[in-house]
């Protein structure tokens, strides 16, 4: 229970906090900006307006993302099967998926404190980077920090992330069998069409 | 206590259930029994725990169940100074020691935490963590009764301890001690309140997220590598280098097909 509690906790992180504007070239301070970003928005919430608030976040983090690359990482193997037709509808439906389901309890994080670890881990010849944060909810009866790393690569306009881990889970990966239980079910076009059923609200 | 009969049912059925048919998860091999359970998980969650949760949240101040949780997570310390020495942690033992000790006095009981402002940190073991260093380290998924997501290991682990269950020693009656396991589930289910919509919201089968997500976490806890399918080896750049170009993605088909070439080679 207390770990799903972190999971999920850290779950509705993933958009409310999040990464680089054009800012400097290193991953950290990029993650560390767009925190800091969000969470001042998050602070300007007052209960009237969560509606804007949650629109100037998602402009905010959205275009810090690569949602190709993360469609691709969520499906694994049936990602090369899947057609650019078919990759381009999967991404346009699970990023829907990703920003419906966070933006929705982003406030609720308005008090979080995130502490950016100075340094970030560099990979394949420096193209590729994770970066460390601890998140803390000051106004919960647990007070336990919990770890998030966004992992991110590099593009000709910056940094973008494609992963993000919470307490060791991906909540990328995390996908990979749903998605592949549906495929193997009905195709990629079948689990394109659950993944506009949910979105839509019709459940999967 | 309620759910010894239940937990012990439980792990029984885990013993009997025989192979199921392909699993999605080879660490699920018991998935249509881990779904009944988790169907009536979500049930009872539904009909009883969660709104018991919002009429406990709404009538209890903060302070009030930060100190219910408090009060519990001491308890939980002394189990961890045990799961600490069985495997022969001394250092964690103590600290573990020294937790409860300052939180059940000092700390009035357990109700605040002064030990972690103090530098004694909280690093919670189990039983499960005690098999976990004895060598079990994989172990199958479980859904427990009303518990939610375990392994076999961990389950077992919690099934020995429920069984025995030390704490109630320190209630007066058995009714005070049922009161305490309920206060305790609530308190737990208090500070889940609002996040089952995320899951509902985020997953296209909430059975299926919650298991990988636990396994991925647990196993990280437990600091060992999942275990390696075909699919796991795969790098992002393995998925997506054979990727035919993009038209119209300008920003990132061009430097991600630069960096795939050296790592593809660079990972295998």
């Amino acid at each position: 229970m207390k770990i799903m509690k972190k999971i999920l906790a850290c779950l509705t992180l993933m958009l409310g906090i999040v990464l680089p504007a054009a800012a400097g070239d290193s991953p950290v301070d990029l993650v560390r900006d767009t925190s800091r970003q969000v969470l001042d928005t998050l602070k300007q919430d007052n209960g009237k307006n969560t509606g804007k608030i949650r629109d100037q976040v998602e402009a905010l983090v959205v275009p810090k993302f690569d949602f190709k690359r993360m469609t691709a990482l969520a499906l694994g193997k049936n990602w090369r099967v899947a057609s650019p037709e078919q990759q381009n509808d999967l991404a346009v439906q699970f990023q829907t998926l990703l920003v419906r389901t966070y933006s929705s309890t982003m406030t609720r994080f308005k008090t979080a404190q995130v502490d950016v670890k100075p340094s970030a881990n560099f990979s394949a010849n420096g193209q590729e980077a994770s970066v460390h944060s601890d998140i803390t909810l000051p106004n919960s009866n647990d007070k336990k920090t919990v770890s998030v790393d966004y992992i991110l690569y590099k593009t000709s306009q910056g940094w973008r992330v494609y992963n993000i881990n919470v307490e060791g889970a991906s909540l990328v990966t995390v996908y990979r069998n749903q998605f592949d239980a549906d495929i193997r079910a009905s195709g990629i076009d079948g689990l394109i069409k659950s993944l506009k059923d949910k979105n839509s609200g019709k459940g999967a | 206590m309620t759910l010894r009969p239940l937990i012990l049912a439980g792990l029984m059925a885990a013993t009997l259930a025989g192979c199921a048919t392909q699993p999605s998860n080879p660490r699920d091999p018991l998935e249509p029994m881990n779904r009944a359970v988790y169907r009536f998980n979500d049930a009872a969650d539904r009909a009883v725990a969660k709104p018991v949760a919002k009429a406990y949240h709404s009538v209890t101040p903060l302070p009030v169940r930060i100190a219910v949780n408090n009060f519990f997570d001491n308890l939980r310390d002394v189990y961890s100074a045990v799961s600490n020495t069985l495997r022969a942690d001394p250092e964690r033992a103590l600290n573990d020691t020294m937790r409860v000790a300052m939180n059940s006095t000092f700390g009035l009981f357990g109700l605040i935490d002064i030990a972690t402002p103090a530098g004694l940190k909280d690093n919670k073991n189990t039983l499960g963590d005690t098999f976990a260093s004895w060598g079990w380290k994989q172990s199958n998924y479980l859904v427990l009764p009303l518990m939610g997501p375990s392994t076999v290991r961990d389950g077992t682990g919690f099934g020995i301890v429920a069984a025995m269950t030390p704490e109630r020693n320190l209630y007066h009656s058995p009714a005070a001690a049922n009161v305490a396991t309920g206060l305790n589930l609530v308190s737990k289910r208090e500070q889940l309140l609002g996040l089952e919509e995320v899951l509902d919201n985020a997953a296209l089968d909430p059975y299926a997220y919650t298991r990988d997500a636990y396994l991925q976490v647990r196993d990280k806890s437990l600091g060992i590598a999942p275990p390696k399918n075909e699919d796991d080896d795969l790098s992002i750049d393995a998925i997506m280098g054979t990727t035919p170009p993009e038209p119209g993605k300008a920003d990132a088909s061009a430097p991600r097909a630069k960096a795939a070439l050296p790592d593809a080679s660079a990972a295998k």
